[in-house]
Order: structure tokens, then sequence, then C-alpha cells
């Protein structure tokens, strides 16, 4: 698997379910903060790399 | 006899234990404290994250702080932050890291990554033994 964005989801799935059990109790809780928290990563990775988009890297 | 405050023996070597516990295996303390769901979870998304670290050809790096490259030796001690799966890994041949790799980078930061979230874990174990949650 290369691609980045594949791997950036894989990434913020495994940061997201440890995270979200860490800080909530309740599995429903768990659940719902940790979509929120995996949609955070998701959106902040694709906004950060439009904005970085026209730096000359 | 009555045993007054002096001589209660408080289970305070329990509490090392489960941290050494839960740092040598993922969501070990948290199991040992009953905590069986986010335990279950634990063991299984750090160790998969570590795995998958060193399937994207990241590189476990060595023990020993050498003085010109402070950054091997940090990116080390959170690896170790996994555990008993650093040892395996390393006794496996895995976590040669293939530099070349185009997830090379990627693989590294899922290991090291995996072994700072443990070590949050132990800390969250370590609250819990000590009645704090």
């Amino acid at each position: 698997m290369t691609s980045h964005v594949a791997l950036m989801a894989l990434f913020s799935l495994f940061v997201s379910v440890v995270f979200a059990t860490l800080m909530r109790d309740e599995p429903r809780d768990q659940a719902l903060f940790g979509l929120r928290l995996f949609g955070g990563f998701m959106a902040a990775g694709i906004v950060i790399g439009w904005l970085l988009y026209p730096l000359p890297l | 006899m009555r045993a007054d405050a002096a001589d209660r023996v408080e289970p305070a070597t329990n509490k090392y234990l489960i941290a050494v516990l839960a740092w040598a295996i993922p969501g070990a303390g948290h199991l040992l404290l009953g905590r069986r769901q986010k335990g279950v979870t634990f063991l299984i998304t750090l160790t998969l994250m570590f795995a998958a670290g060193l399937w994207l050809e990241g590189r476990i790096f060595p023990l020993g702080f050498d003085l010109t490259q402070p950054l091997v030796g940090l990116a080390a001690i959170a690896d170790l932050g996994i555990g008993i799966p650093y040892f395996v890994a390393k006794f496996m041949g895995h976590g040669a890291g293939q530099v070349t790799a185009i997830t090379y980078e990627y693989g590294n930061a899922f290991a090291i990554v995996a072994g700072l979230l443990n070590m949050l874990v132990v800390l969250d174990a370590w609250d819990i033994a000590e009645g704090r949650k």
C-alpha cells in the first residue's frame, strides 16, 4: 500500500481508536468521539495538504 | 489485635506490577484492572499499529544513545514504549528498515507513535490503579 491518503486514514484510524478508548468510558461515547477524531484528522490532513500545495517543496 | 494505619500494607507493589505489565503487553494493565473492553482494544490496536509499521518497512531504532544522532535515540525510546513486541520483532529479524522503500518514513511513524501511545496507556492504567479514575 503506497497511497498517502490510505496510509493517513489508517494512521488516523489507529490513533482515533486509542484516544477515544482512553478518553471515554462508554462504548457509545467512544464510538462518537472516535468518529469525530477520525474526521478531524482526515479533514485537517486534506486542508493542510491543499495549503501546502503551492509551496515549492 | 487491631491493625492501625501504620500496620496496613497498601498494595503499592501492584501499581508498579500493573505499570510494568501494561508496558510489556499493550492493554494488559487495563485487563488486570478489570477494564476488559479497553484492554482488548489497546491490545489489538497498538499491536496492529506496530506491526503495520514493520510491514511498511519501518525501522526499529537501536538502543544506545549516540550523541551525534540524538533523534535516533529518541526514536528508539519511543519504539521501546510498545514493550515486548519491540523485542519479539527484533528477535524475528524484523524492523531492519528499508530506507529506499517509499513507505519507510510512514513505517517509522506508525511504530514510533504506537510506542508513544502505549506509554499513554501505561499512564492511564497507573491512574486507574491509583484510584484516580
